[in-house]
């Protein structure tokens, strides 16, 4: 499956909305274990809510290795690369468990260290 | 200006009466009033927009295309520092997560207000962008009283909260991944040498070349203010496959 980012969203990859209906086209082609290409040519302008939403957000049903393996990203440029990479490491951290009990007591500890 | 403008909205959207008294205003400053459009929006007879100043915005809802027109066309693209198109679209990527964070996590009801500023004596580049909902350190606290008790997030500082906010990864929306947006705008700056200062509720935190900081003052309110300086050095801004002007 190859879809074409800019015939189905246009030259701004930045909403969360178009990344949405990038998740919904590809989600079920990449559960199956097809390989899915998206092809950013003329596509000009990137964000993360985008990323979040089109590739990010594929982390919680699909584990990175196999994203990575059955997810090809075309003409790319350099900033939708860093935007895309970042928000995939940002992904995982996020689909990981979280203890927000303990993240609360270590920022009053260091609070506490700051202080002195 | 972004301030003075969301201010005036916000009495507006409280029922209260505003009025810029015009006459009172330095003409240099009434000059600039002009030129970006502020004082044409607050019912000043003398102004329009005109060419060569960044405008004055007010954005009720997350326009898409108008903000990104404006960062693209009005704000880098203007001329101030000559970058290509490619790197004039990255950046106006990066601040768009100023203007989706501000609607995404303040709750405004008044929308967001902005503005820029090129300042020629310095050669620096300014974007304001101010939203007038619950600030950054109360949205915090909220997302952590589901998981710990009040005492305990009670005692978080502003600055704690910025700090924490400010990290890669972090994220107060729940069933969402998140936390790349204001990541990827700090290493754009500090890659830049420029400046990003975000005053929010009783919190401050300034990122620059020399790293980060957050800080608690005396005063706490309920809106967030985002300003972003750019050094407009040429040398500074291309991509590893542009040469350096």
């Amino acid at each position: 499956m190859k879809i074409s980012i800019e015939d189905k969203i246009g030259p701004r990859c930045i909403i969360k909305e178009d990344g949405q209906k990038v998740y919904d086209a590809i989600l079920e082609p990449l559960s199956r274990g097809e390989d899915v290409t998206l092809d950013f040519a003329g596509v000009t302008q990137f964000a993360s809510p985008f990323f979040n939403f089109a590739i990010g957000q594929l982390l919680k049903d699909i584990k990175e290795t196999d994203l990575r393996r059955l997810l090809h990203i075309e003409n790319l440029n350099e900033t939708g690369k860093l935007v895309v990479e970042r928000v995939i490491e940002n992904a995982a951290k996020y689909h990981g468990d979280k203890d927000y009990r303990k993240i609360v007591d270590d920022i009053l500890e260091q609070q506490a260290k700051e202080s002195v | 200006m972004a301030l003075l403008g969301g201010l005036a909205r916000l009495i507006e959207y409280r029922h209260g009466k505003f009025a810029f008294d015009w006459s009172t205003i330095r003409a240099d400053i009434m000059a600039n009033l002009n030129q970006n459009g502020f004082a044409g929006t607050f019912g000043s007879p003398f102004s329009g927009w005109s060419g060569n100043s960044i405008p004055y915005r007010e954005d009720r809802s997350l326009d898409m295309n108008g903000i990104m027109d404006y960062l693209t066309y009005n704000w880098i693209g203007k001329g101030w520092v000559h970058v290509s198109g490619r790197l004039r679209d990255a950046i106006a990527g990066r601040m768009w997560e100023i203007y989706n964070n501000a609607f995404e996590h303040s709750g405004t009801e008044i929308g967001v207000f902005s503005c820029g500023q090129y300042f020629p004596h310095n050669d620096t580049l300014l974007l304001s962008v101010v939203d007038f909902g619950q600030g950054i350190p109360a949205k915090v606290r909220t997302f952590f009283r589901q998981y710990t008790n009040e005492d305990l997030v009670s005692k978080l500082t502003g600055a704690s909260c910025l700090k924490w906010a400010f990290q890669a990864g972090t994220t107060t929306k729940v069933g969402e991944p998140g936390g790349s947006g204001l990541d990827l705008l700090k290493e754009f700056v500090r890659l830049n040498q420029g400046k990003l200062e975000v005053y929010s509720n009783e919190g401050y935190a300034i990122i620059d070349r020399d790293g980060e900081r957050y800080e608690n003052h005396g005063i706490s309110f309920e809106d967030t203010v985002v300003h972003i300086t750019l050094v407009c050095d040429e040398r500074l801004y291309h991509f590893k496959d542009e040469a350096p002007s």
